[in-house]
């Protein structure tokens, strides 16, 4: 236990400094990407004076170092400044929102695929070169090689076209939360079921086949162990860990990265916002949103990493002793 | 009801693969009585293990299995996959090679003993647990009750398969299956294990078949034979009758290609079984071993059956001392005049190794190597042997520069090359060249052989003319045996073997005038062994190599060392000319060691002397003597306080040890 406390702690430092090299990096993408705040906030037909005078008013023409450290110290205390498209808006008060229709999303795609794909990854690796196994095969790598663009047209055609379940576009009426609108969280969830399904599902079919052929399940199956048993007692747990990795490392995509699909269905999350940012040179929301994806994806990989080792005996009880 | 527990009656198992179908197990019949031990001895690839899991039912789904396998005079062929689950681990358990992986690395060591009784005698979980715990003390495994709660990677692999017996034992099986139980093991851990398997048999009356490919390893568990060879039994019977008048050609040849006590290089050269075991298809005819034989004649295309030699003694063939074609065997090699060359001087060394350390990690720390101080003179083979661990192999990287020394000096010639390889100059990397234990992983597997060896020649040697250099690699592939078709070869279309001469020729191509060598037959068979040694004495005859010869198995570095250096933890036990350590070995680690070997000749039985316990911890700093732990013939607390003093028997035999010779 001590270990792992250790471990933690280690992988909270790092966690920190690649916080703060990536903070510094969107910083200097966002200021080489073209067109000038001023310029943008006043509009074309602004005179120079009136650009120059706000760039001055609002510090645009300080060194970089200086700007840097104004935004960051601004993000540490939780001020990530104001929009600059919707102006005197704090981002605050607009992301927060996205952000946790972006979780609700995501959770419900999660619940669908994980347990989905693991169960049949499972089924199709113990009937392996079966017709079962050809089947679910099938259909993966059908589902992996559509992108989410196309079977999100194809769901909305299917479920929100023809049969009429659910809605077209996911949008929110004015005044209304999510939760009076839960009905639109399930096209765009199962688009990224269908991305997700194909890979994690093949991911599970291969180490539980390896698995399977291991010497210790041959070892447990002569020792007369009921085939059941030996699938669930021995094999599964062993042939979960490649697939928690991969589960982890999609994370942060799943939480901060479904621009295509969010865009797509025109659901409200942080997706669209970011998509929305972008267009409209938004540059403290963009920020925002991208230094907040890369502190999900840093923290999702994190946990992945601890919840790995404690799963896995060798590294909960040896850490990194060759 | 007959006294035979298991009855195999002409049983074919044969696979169908791409190439088609072949035949892995033909015509096998066997008998096992109760209480009885047979062991089945064969090279890898003569379907042994295919046998094994043949009677387990445990099969690939392309095997086709014909005959009858009567277990208690039940057909296993044809029951149900239920029944089965009923039979296995309960009436006939296995233990495998790998004791490693045999044990499911997430699974604590208890619950996979448990389930055993759990599952065959419908025991509680605390009375399972109870079973247990007998079992792990029936293994004489100390402290079974802390070993439960440990998780399989956190014992030794010696305690890890002691473990696996004890879970095959659980259920008192009337049948054991051991397929290469102690291959992965060192010998002192292999003699103790050996030791309670005997013992074992005893107490609880059971059959056992014992797998192996070391007749001395079988000669301690069994007391009948059975060898083959390509998935046909080609002779059986009483142990001593097989090794003393064993009448198949290949039973003759392959006691012959082993290595054991009193053979040595000078007065014989081993034998070696040409070619390898080719898979055979159904219809394939004739004696198996027909094509690797050195006394067929034109009967054995067809000529076959099993024929009694003498009661209980059957074999396919008896043609080992056929006269019609002049014996092989017979003619001892005469001793080989080793030249003498005329820079030799033997006076200097040509490595000199001082007070080396080697201390991996930063933070955790594994003393490797602990100060030792040899010396290896020109033209000549120092073998280093001792247990996994030991640190022999950390010394020969040393050397040969993979890593640098933490503190020490290693003096070649004139120069101090205590560096890493990447500081050394050219000269000293062309002189200084290592082999591999495992040939299919050290050779590129997309570079053809020309290349392999060529690309050594091109940068250490500076022969840049392609053409000059296909010549010298034909003629140094020549050298080891293969020939100029090799050349456009790659890697996996080579056979261990010639995998094995490839690393060798890439190391002689550049003349080098010491090679390192890691173990370089561990991995292979014992007539390919046998065949690589010969190559490897042969060629340090003929260019005056010196070889720095790592092994654990003593047998080997008896045959082929001039200079023999026993390691234990990282430091040296004893040191001596080969006859002086074998003949006459001081240090108790040595004689422990020499004791353990298993004896290939089964009229000499030799009292072992077990070692118990491990290794001391690697990340500890030891102080006084590091056998002390283990030692048979301690004399008391300066063992431990103190580290013990040289004792110098003659000019080149010392040993470090507290007890005066």
């Amino acid at each position: 236990m001590k270990r792992l406390m250790e471990m933690f702690l280690r992988r909270l430092g790092s966690l920190l400094a690649t916080l703060v090299v990536m903070s510094f990096v969107i910083f200097l993408l966002v200021e080489i990407m073209p067109g000038d705040v001023a310029q943008m906030i006043l509009g074309q037909s602004a005179t120079e004076e009136a650009v120059a005078a706000l760039r001055e008013a609002r510090g645009l023409n300080d060194p970089l170092l200086e700007r840097y450290g104004r935004w960051i110290s601004g993000v540490v205390v939780g001020d990530l400044g104001d929009s600059i498209y919707m102006q005197g808006v704090s981002i605050n008060s607009i992301l927060w929102r996205k952000v946790g229709h972006s979780i609700i999303l995501a959770m419900t795609a999660f619940i669908i695929f994980v347990p989905l794909s693991i169960f049949f990854g499972v089924l199709a690796g113990v009937k392996e070169k079966k017709p079962t196994d050809s089947i679910i095969s099938f259909f993966g790598l059908a589902t992996m090689a559509l992108p989410e663009f196309v079977s999100g047209v194809i769901l909305i055609t299917v479920f929100a076209v023809q049969l009429k379940w659910f809605p077209i576009v996911s949008v929110i009426p004015i005044g209304e939360s999510i939760w009076q609108n839960l009905n639109i969280v399930v096209l765009p969830a199962l688009s990224i079921t269908l991305v997700m399904f194909g890979y994690i599902s093949r991911m599970q079919r291969s180490s539980m086949i390896s698995v399977m052929n291991s010497d210790y399940i041959r070892a447990a199956t002569l020792k007369g162990m009921p085939r059941r048993y030996v699938i669930f007692r021995h094999a599964l747990k062993n042939a979960m860990l490649p697939t928690i990795t991969i589960i982890g490392m999609n994370m942060g995509w799943l939480f901060g990265g479904l621009v295509v699909v969010e865009t797509l269905f025109g659901f409200p999350g942080m997706g669209s916002l970011l998509m929305t940012a972008i267009k409209t040179r938004d540059v403290p929301l963009i920020e925002a949103c991208v230094l907040l994806i890369t502190v999900i994806y840093s923290v999702s990989t994190m946990i992945t990493d601890i919840m790995y080792s404690y799963l896995n005996p060798r590294i909960r009880y040896q850490g990194g002793q060759k | 009801m007959n006294d035979n527990i298991l009855e195999i009656e002409n049983l074919h198992v044969r696979f169908s693969t791409f190439d088609g179908l072949f035949s892995a197990v033909n015509n096998v019949s066997l008998n096992l009585g109760y209480n009885e031990s047979i062991g089945i001895i064969g090279e890898s690839g003569c379907g042994k293990s295919t046998l094994a899991f043949t009677v387990m039912r445990y099969l690939a789904t392309n095997a086709q299995v014909e005959g009858a396998i009567r277990f208690k005079g039940i057909n296993l062929l044809e029951n149900s996959e239920k029944e089965m689950e009923s039979v296995r681990g309960n009436r006939i358990a296995m233990v495998f090679q790998n004791p490693y992986s045999s044990l499911n690395p997430s699974l604590t060591i208890g619950f996979q003993l448990d389930e055993v009784g759990m599952h065959h005698q419908k025991l509680s979980k605390s009375q399972a647990r109870k079973a247990t715990i007998e079992a792990l003390e029936m293994m004489n495994l100390g402290d079974p009750k802390g070993i439960v709660r440990r998780y399989p990677h956190q014992v030794s692999g010696g305690i890890q398969q002691r473990i696996c017996i004890a879970m095959a034992l659980l259920c008192k099986p009337d049948l054991m299956i051991l397929d290469e139980p102690t291959t992965a093991l060192d010998v002192t851990t292999e003699a103790v294990i050996l030791d309670s398997i005997a013992e074992l048999r005893d107490t609880l009356k059971m059959s056992m078949i014992y797998i192996s490919h070391d007749i001395g390893v079988i000669n301690k568990v069994s007391e009948n034979i059975v060898v083959m060879y390509s998935g046909e039994i080609v002779e059986s019977g009483p142990k001593k009758q097989i090794f003393e008048n064993p009448v198949h050609p290949y039973t003759r040849a392959l006691i012959n290609c082993m290595p054991r006590g009193g053979v040595v290089k000078e007065k014989t050269k081993l034998n070696t079984i040409a070619g390898y075991v080719k898979r055979r298809g159904v219809d394939e005819g004739g004696c198996p071993f027909a094509d690797r034989c050195d006394k067929k004649n034109d009967t054995c295309i067809s000529k076959y059956g099993t024929k009694k030699i003498g009661e209980h003694h059957y074999a396919a063939c008896d043609r080992a001392y056929a006269e019609d074609i002049p014996d092989k065997l017979k003619v001892r090699i005469t001793p080989i005049a080793r030249k003498k060359d005329p820079d030799f001087d033997s006076e200097r060394d040509l490595l000199k190794v001082e007070d080396l350390h080697k201390i991996y990690g930063n933070k955790r720390k594994v003393y490797a190597v602990n100060g030792i101080e040899f010396s290896v003179k020109p033209h000549s083979i120092l073998g280093i042997v001792g247990e996994s661990g030991c640190g022999k192999s950390t010394t020969g990287h040393m050397i040969s520069g993979l890593f640098p020394p933490s503190k020490g000096r290693i003096i070649f010639g004139d120069t101090d090359i205590s560096i890493g390889w990447n500081k050394r100059d050219k000269e000293t990397l062309k002189n200084i060249q290592l082999i591999f234990q495992n040939p299919g992983r050290s050779l590129n597997p997309s570079h053809t052989v020309e290349k392999i060896i060529g690309r050594t020649m091109q940068k250490l040697a500076n022969i840049n003319n392609a053409k000059e250099r296909r010549e010298k690699i034909i003629d140094i592939l020549r050298k080891v045996d293969l020939g100029k078709e090799y050349l456009e070869k790659k890697p996996r279309q080579l056979s261990g073997g010639e995998q094995q001469r490839v690393a060798i020729a890439r190391s002689l191509s550049i003349s080098p005038s010491l090679i390192v060598c890691d173990e370089p037959t561990s991995a292979l068979d014992v007539s390919v062994q046998a065949s690589v040694l010969n190559l490897l004495n042969d060629l340090q005859v003929d260019t005056h190599v010196a070889y720095l010869f790592i092994s654990h198995d003593l047998n080997v570095i008896n045959y082929l060392s001039d200079y023999i250096m026993v390691m234990y933890a990282g430091k040296i036990a004893e040191y001596g000319k080969r006859d002086e350590v074998m003949e006459n070995s001081h240090h108790p680690y040595t004689e422990a060691l020499l004791s353990a070997v298993p004896e290939v000749d089964p009229t000499k039985q030799k009292d072992i002397i077990e070692l118990e316990g491990m290794l001391p911890d690697p990340a500890k700093k030891i102080k006084g003597c590091p056998f002390a732990g283990r030692c048979h013939k301690q004399v008391g607390e300066i063992c431990v306080k103190e580290y013990p003093p040289m004792v110098q028997l003659t000019e080149d035999h010392y040993y470090f040890c507290h007890i005066k010779p």
